[in-house]
């Protein structure tokens, strides 16, 4: 037998705690008719379990709230859907024009992205004849692993309330290691589409990814060494970083530059999309792909930017820390969170309006040069942070 | 095509199809498959000035990714198989428009002989009018577009019927024939005798003479500037070598074959002029030689003058001349495979024009023209085995991709270098050489104009100017201003273009947007002035087509004021990005010595050193009156073409502001009476009296060669009359892309593959220009 | 001359450009100088002498052809209407709107207008006859407001404007030079009629000299409308145009 109100109650211990909903569920009672209808639901159960109640509670269940609303696959969706529309609408900004607008004119155009997906959803897709057919619709959807696999170690939240659905004392170490798995599958996809420019633009990923790959490890490396753990709970506590002024990028600038620019890498965003370089070969790897399976590999650096945005957050800007909204409780930490990931993600996006692109072979020697020096300096600059902090207290 | 409208009843299918109509009504993506020149009002639509991206429809990726062709203009025969590779690349649902009358029933080149007509190649749903069309009006194509993927149907225009009015019934009338004169045996001399005030040119003779003793039949001063030499066909090359070593005439301007089929000949020309020697830069040297109808083989002068190549190559497609010594003797160069042999001969008619319904006939209003049934489009085969015996890889780009153009090229790459590069033109080959032969001389200035829509005042005057130099006409002097003001907007609209199109390869999308921008501004006042935004055809020969008003003239000073905001703009977000200098410096390079071998002309003839300007060597309309500088530099790279280009910008903005201030002073006809002739009242507008005026042109017996200096450089025309016909025996055009191609191609060599978008951009390679 | 070096830029310097093309980013995304018309919604103000479709006056045509000769399209045919009279047609599949027969035209039948933005199904609709060009036709209007570009001494600018442009010019016609055909040398007249019979205003005639016993063609400077085409057919070349 199954000890349901234990089951509950330990549901409930470890959910989200936001008052707001006790002040809408108190108001909502005032109501005369509705506010019988909300209490009668409220109290509905069978075989003593109440169904409104347990369902509320589930989804306020840390574990799940933290995997699937905030920071997981809800925000990735919605940054999904909204980022590509506010890069278009702030980039076509900063260019004297407008960007999607026309489209159902009272929306102003914010769903444009929904009708791209469509239209992608219900085009054919075409394998061509010299394709590795399997490997070549595989690799896109196989790529989703690397990338869902971190969301499990963000921590959407602030000192003393984690919202991660794991704690591990590896996070971040995992986080790297999925994330350096990325480019494999975008090499892969490139090798099966049997092309001249997706093969053009693989040897140019393969490249690109050794070129920033080691500065971006040093600099999260650096980032362990101050806070000298990689638990990302309690990174976000470790120095507390509840006051801006211990923010990462306060505390260690050269890493934040480093991890940006690494960033920038290994989205391909200008100046650095030169696997994907739109004027030379054609999005490289994905010049094959069609219809919903382009849509995928289109949106798929958007995802890894997410991602890679998520732990600059938490390493740089605190994660969720900043001013307590009121009765939002714990909610506002992931609010504070979401948006910090977004206006980084924005910046990352609207390199695209400021920067031309950058050679290949450019691109390696900032890699392995200027980068791998700033991430080095970066780790020394931990060193002596950790020792004069020790020293201060 | 079996069913046209398979796309809308894919669509209309099944229970979701509300939201696959909608979906694709607001996704409509056009590939970057831009087929001719329209493509220059495509850019503007999709530019900051009327932005197609409000729409949803947003130019992205190359066909897998996209669902819509816009067909710009003319599809070749070429190009005919690329549409219908696209076409079969992109997933279904697609959609075809078509915009520009070219892709229609062919526009002015409807009786060309390498067009075809897209709607018999793919299934078109909309054609838009225009030539060039408005950003309007192809915006206004997606809008019905996206009605008839709604199931909307609605006509775009209605027209009302009115009765024509009818008093008593006449007659029956005789239809009156065809404008146009051809003489039966044209009399075609190259060297005709005249006499001309110019002391530099008898000295010159005379050096001529002793020089090339016992090597000529004659020489003969043309004209001022230009000299004729006759002789052999064995001694041509001779000539030439002399030419170029002991005369220091260092680069060929023109290459040129005419046919007299009555006289059973040909008249093979090369024209030599001197970048090194400063006197010498404005003679033109013609060497000319005879050669019989049958079996007609001449030496290749390509080891004297490498400039000559590509000319020779294209001559002897045109006219089947084997040009002994040129390595492309035999295969196709501009030309299709199925394109008809030997165009340019008089034996090869082309449909004439019509100008009534004959009765009880059903008229047909297309030249019905047989499309390639074929895909084979060839690479060369010994390039390519070559290639895949080394361990190099061989890639071609164009002419669908992002980052191409009209042009194809195939690299092969080592590594990240490029080891050799093979140009292909001939995508945008519309015959206008052929067609011009076929309209009357006032007809040829929209035709020419379409060399290069986004410089459309100097192509325009190129041909004017070759024209009044004919008939010896003066310009009144308010005329020669403002046809200096406009042939310098019309220059800072193409620099201004070229600047997009190499921010846009360096995928730099805002420095796009912001030339875009500029470039809005200044085609503003182009139609205020002619009513058209990229085809004024507004110069004729003796002047201008109407006076030009105060309030524009107050504009365009504006302009040359309010074009610096803007201007600054670009500079701080693209010019002196680090990003930029980092990818252009240095790159493509392009030595003093090189430049002059390829016969390289204009801005990037001068940013590899060698001061050479028309319009200060042999100045016309006003520029000598004006004070402006020559722009050049030394490095020769990516970055100085582009710099040299923009400072050029800045010595144009110059030169409109002292013409404004000027011409606001002159009071005074803007058309030449010795053209006007009794029509003395059409001297400030020449509405009423165009045809009667021009109708009927008939230029001197000759040759008469022009060379004019363009935004991207010399345009040369050659233009060959009988004397007789009120239409050209031969046009000649050198348009300055296609003496760039060369140099082009020799920069590309060595660098990386990626460096190729950076030297394609710094050359401002515009292909309508090249191909003609 | 002017010589244009190609810069070299040291660390300071790339910091600065950098900084400096940050900087202009961020201002435009603050302060864009957003120039772009909307243009389903909007439309820009074109010039009077905007060259869009064509509209025709049958009273003004005298049937000179001269539309029909000039056009470099050849999109121009001339039709013969009830009246057996010629009128012009516009195949607007070959039409470049170079305004080439407006300009041409010397009674002013033919204006223009600033119709142009206009999308067809099939190319058969793009032939529009003479009897679709009297009327101004109508299209498709979706726009609330007109743009004007505004260009002073500083920048250029729009002015948005809540009113519909009215695409219908309203300009004089223009009226070329009144000619009239005359023979110069009667004497050379073979009387093959050709003047006769292209002559739509009925104005030549043949006048029988019964002292020489010949046959001379005559032109009533009256009736004549001076299209001109006699004077281009007439095979002896002895006509002529002159200023009426």
């Amino acid at each position: 037998m199954i000890d349901i109100s234990g089951l509950i109650s330990t549901i409930m211990n470890n959910s989200v705690n936001i008052p707001l909903l006790y002040v809408i569920y108190e108001f909502l009672l005032k109501i005369p008719v509705l506010g019988g209808i909300v209490a009668f639901l409220l109290d509905f159960s069978i075989l003593g379990m109440p169904v409104v109640k347990s369902i509320i509670g589930f989804v306020l269940w840390k574990p799940f709230f933290t995997l699937i609303i905030i920071p997981g696959f809800a925000t990735l969706g919605t940054m999904l859907l909204v980022l590509p529309w506010l890069e278009r609408k702030l980039v076509g900004r900063m260019q004297w024009r407008v960007g999607p607008r026309e489209i159902e004119p009272y929306t102003r155009g914010s769903i444009q992205l929904l009708a791209d997906t469509f239209r992608f959803l219900f085009q054919e897709v075409i394998i061509h004849k010299d394709a590795h057919k399997h490997y070549f619709l595989q690799f896109p959807f196989l790529y989703f692993i690397p990338v869902l696999l971190p969301l499990l170690f963000i921590n959407a939240g602030a000192a003393g309330h984690p919202l991660v659905p794991i704690q591990t004392d590896y996070a971040l170490q995992i986080m790297i290691a999925l994330v350096s798995l990325m480019p494999v599958f975008i090499i892969g996809a490139a090798w099966a589409a049997n092309n001249r420019f997706s093969f053009i633009g693989a040897v140019r990923e393969a490249f690109m990814y050794f070129a920033y790959e080691i500065p971006f490890i040093i600099a999260v490396l650096a980032m362990i060494v101050l806070y000298g753990t990689s638990n990302t709970a309690e990174v976000i506590s470790g120095v507390n970083q509840s006051s801006w002024l211990n923010w990462g990028i306060i505390l260690n600038p050269f890493a934040a530059l480093t991890f940006f620019i690494a960033m920038a890498m290994a989205t391909s965003r200008l100046p650095f999309d030169i696997p994907e370089a739109d004027q030379e070969v054609a999005f490289g790897p994905f010049v094959e792909y069609t219809g919903i399976v382009f849509g995928l590999a289109y949106i798929m650096a958007y995802e890894k930017a997410y991602v890679l945005a998520a732990i600059m957050t938490m390493l740089f800007f605190g994660g969720g820390s900043g001013p307590v909204i009121p009765y939002l409780g714990e909610l506002s930490y992931g609010i504070w969170f979401v948006v910090k990931t977004l206006i980084i993600l924005l910046v990352l996006v609207n390199l695209r309006g400021v920067y031309p692109r950058y050679r290949i072979d450019q691109a390696l020697s900032i890699g392995w040069g200027a980068m791998l020096t700033l991430a080095l300096f970066a780790l020394v600059w931990s060193v002596v942070v950790v020792v004069v902090i020790g020293v201060i207290i | 095509m079996e069913n046209p409208n398979e796309h809308i009843d894919f669509l209309e299918s099944g229970p979701l199809a509300p939201l696959k109509k909608w979906s694709a009504k607001w996704s409509l993506w056009p590939c970057h498959f831009i087929t001719s020149c329209c493509g220059v009002e495509l850019a503007h639509a999709f530019a900051c000035g009327y932005d197609g991206e409000r729409l949803g429809t947003l130019n992205l990726g190359i066909s897998r990714q996209s669902n819509f062709i816009i067909i710009e203009g003319t599809i070749t025969r070429k190009m005919a198989r690329a549409l219908k590779f696209v076409y079969g690349q992109m997933p279904d649902p697609k959609f075809v428009n078509v915009i520009g009358a070219c892709g229609e029933r062919g526009g002015i080149f409807w009786n060309s002989y390498n067009i075809t007509h897209p709607s018999d190649i793919v299934p078109v749903d909309f054609f838009i009018p225009g030539c060039p069309v408005t950003p309007e009006s192809l915006l206004r194509g997606v809008r019905a577009l996206q009605d008839k993927i709604m199931g909307v149907d609605k006509k775009t225009i209605e027209f009302k019927k009115v009765e024509l009015p009818f008093e008593e019934k006449l007659e029956e009338r005789m239809v009156p024939t065809s404008p146009k004169i051809y003489a039966p045996t044209p009399e075609i001399k190259v060297d005709v005798k005249r006499v001309v005030d110019w002391d530099f040119g008898k000295e010159l003779e005379h050096t001529l003479r002793k020089e090339l003793k016992g090597l000529f039949e004659s020489i003969t001063i043309t004209g001022t500037n230009t000299i004729a030499i006759r002789t052999t066909p064995e001694s041509l090359m001779e000539v030439a070598r002399k030419l170029k070593g002991q005369m220091n005439f260092d680069h060929v301007k023109s290459v040129n074959v005419i046919e007299v089929p009555h006289e059973r000949k040909y008249i093979v020309e090369y024209m030599a002029s001197s970048y090194s020697v400063e006197e010498l830069m404005p003679v033109l040297i013609t060497i000319f030689t005879e050669i019989g109808i049958k079996n007609p083989k001449i030496q290749s002068l390509m080891s004297v003058w490498e400039g000559a190549n590509y000319s020779e190559r294209e001559l002897h497609e045109f006219f089947g001349v084997w040009f002994e010594g040129n390595d492309w003797m035999g295969k196709k160069f501009l030309l299709a495979p199925d394109t008809p042999d030997l165009p340019l001969r008089k034996e090869f008619k082309i449909p004439e024009d019509r100008y009534v319904f004959e009765k009880d006939v059903e008229p047909e209003f297309m030249v019905p023209i047989e499309p390639p049934k074929d895909l084979y489009t060839p690479i060369w085969e010994e390039f390519i085995e070559e290639a895949y015996d080394s361990d190099e890889i061989v890639v071609p780009i164009g002419p669908h991709h992002p980052g191409s153009g009209h042009l194809r090229v195939t690299f092969r790459i080592k590594g990240d270098r490029i080891v050799d590069a093979l140009p292909e033109p001939g995508f945008v080959h519309r015959s206008m050489e052929k067609l011009a032969e076929n309209k009357l001389y006032i007809q040829n200035i929209p035709l020419f104009e379409r060399l290069a829509i986004n410089d459309p005042v100097n192509m325009n005057l190129a041909y004017v100017r070759t024209v009044e130099n004919a008939l010896g006409i003066e310009v009144p002097e308010r005329a020669q201003y403002l046809r200096t003001i406009l042939a310098e907007l019309s220059r800072i609209e193409a620099f201004y273009y070229d600047a997009g199109i190499f921010s846009l390869f360096f995928g730099h999308t805002t420095g796009f947007m912001y030339c875009m921008a500029i470039r809005e501004m200044i085609i503003e006042p182009l139609m205020h002035i002619s009513g058209s935004r990229c085809g004024p055809s507004f110069i004729v020969p003796g002047g201008l087509r109407r006076d030009i008003s105060d309030d524009v003239l107050g504009m365009i000073d504006n302009i040359t004021f309010a074009i610096h905001k803007r201007a600054k703009k670009f500079e701080s977000i693209f010019v002196t990005n680090p990003v930029t200098i980092a990818r252009a410096k240095g790159v493509g390079v392009l030595a003093k010595e090189d430049a002059i071998r390829c016969g390289m002309v204009g801005p990037f003839l001068r940013a590899s050193g060698v001061n050479y300007d028309v319009r200060k060597v042999a100045p016309y309309e006003a520029y000598d009156k004006l004070d402006w500088e020559v722009t050049t530099g030394d490095d020769g790279d990516c970055l100085g073409r582009f710099l040299g280009r923009l400072e050029e910008i800045r010595e144009s903005v110059k030169i409109v502001k002292q013409g404004v201030d000027v011409v606001k002073g002159i009071k005074g006809p803007i058309l030449s009476e010795d053209i006007l002739g009794e029509y003395k009242e059409a001297s400030s507008d020449i509405k009423g009296n165009f045809f009667r005026v021009f109708g009927n042109i008939v230029l001197p017996k000759g040759e008469w060669t022009t060379i004019t200096e363009a935004a991207r450089g010399t345009t040369l025309f050659t233009i060959n009359s009988d004397g007789e016909s009120n239409v050209p025996y031969r046009v000649r055009v050198m348009s300055p892309c296609w003496m760039n191609l060369k140099g082009f191609m020799e920069a590309v060599k060595g660098e990386r593959y990626a460096d190729f978008w950076a030297v394609y951009g710094s050359f401002g390679y515009f292909p309508p220009e090249a191909d003609r | 001359m002017k010589k244009v070096g190609t810069p070299e830029y040291d660390l300071s310097d790339k910091l600065k450009y950098h900084v400096s093309a940050l900087s202009t980013a961020a201002k435009e995304m603050a302060l864009p100088l957003n120039i772009t018309t909307h243009y389903p919604r909007e439309r820009k103000r074109q010039p009077d002498c905007f060259r869009g479709y064509m509209l025709f006056d049958p009273e003004r045509c005298i049937s000179c052809f001269q539309c029909s000769f000039v056009c470099p399209a050849n999109a121009i045919w001339m039709k013969d209407a009830p009246s057996g009279r010629y009128y012009p047609t516009v195949d607007y599949g070959k039409c470049i709107f170079c305004h080439f027969c407006i300009d041409s035209c010397p009674g002013g039948a033919l204006r223009t207008t600033k119709i142009h933005d206009v999308a067809y199904k099939t190319m058969d609709e793009m032939f529009t006859s003479t009897e679709e060009m009297i009327e101004p036709p109508e299209i498709i209007r979706e726009d609330v407001g007109v743009v004007d570009y505004v260009i002073d001494k500083e920048d250029l600018s729009l002015k948005r404007t809540k009113e519909k442009d009215e695409l219908i010019v309203d300009v004089e016609p223009s009226q070329g030079v009144p000619m009239v055909s005359v023979c110069v040398d009667r004497g050379s007249c073979l009387a093959c009629k050709v003047c006769d019979m292209i002559c739509e205003s009925g104005a030549v005639s043949s006048v029988v000299d019964e002292a020489a016993m010949t046959v001379k063609m005559a032109i009533d400077a009256e009736k004549c409308t001076g299209c001109g085409l006699c004077v281009k057919e007439c095979s002896m070349q002895i006509l002529r145009l002159v200023r009426k």
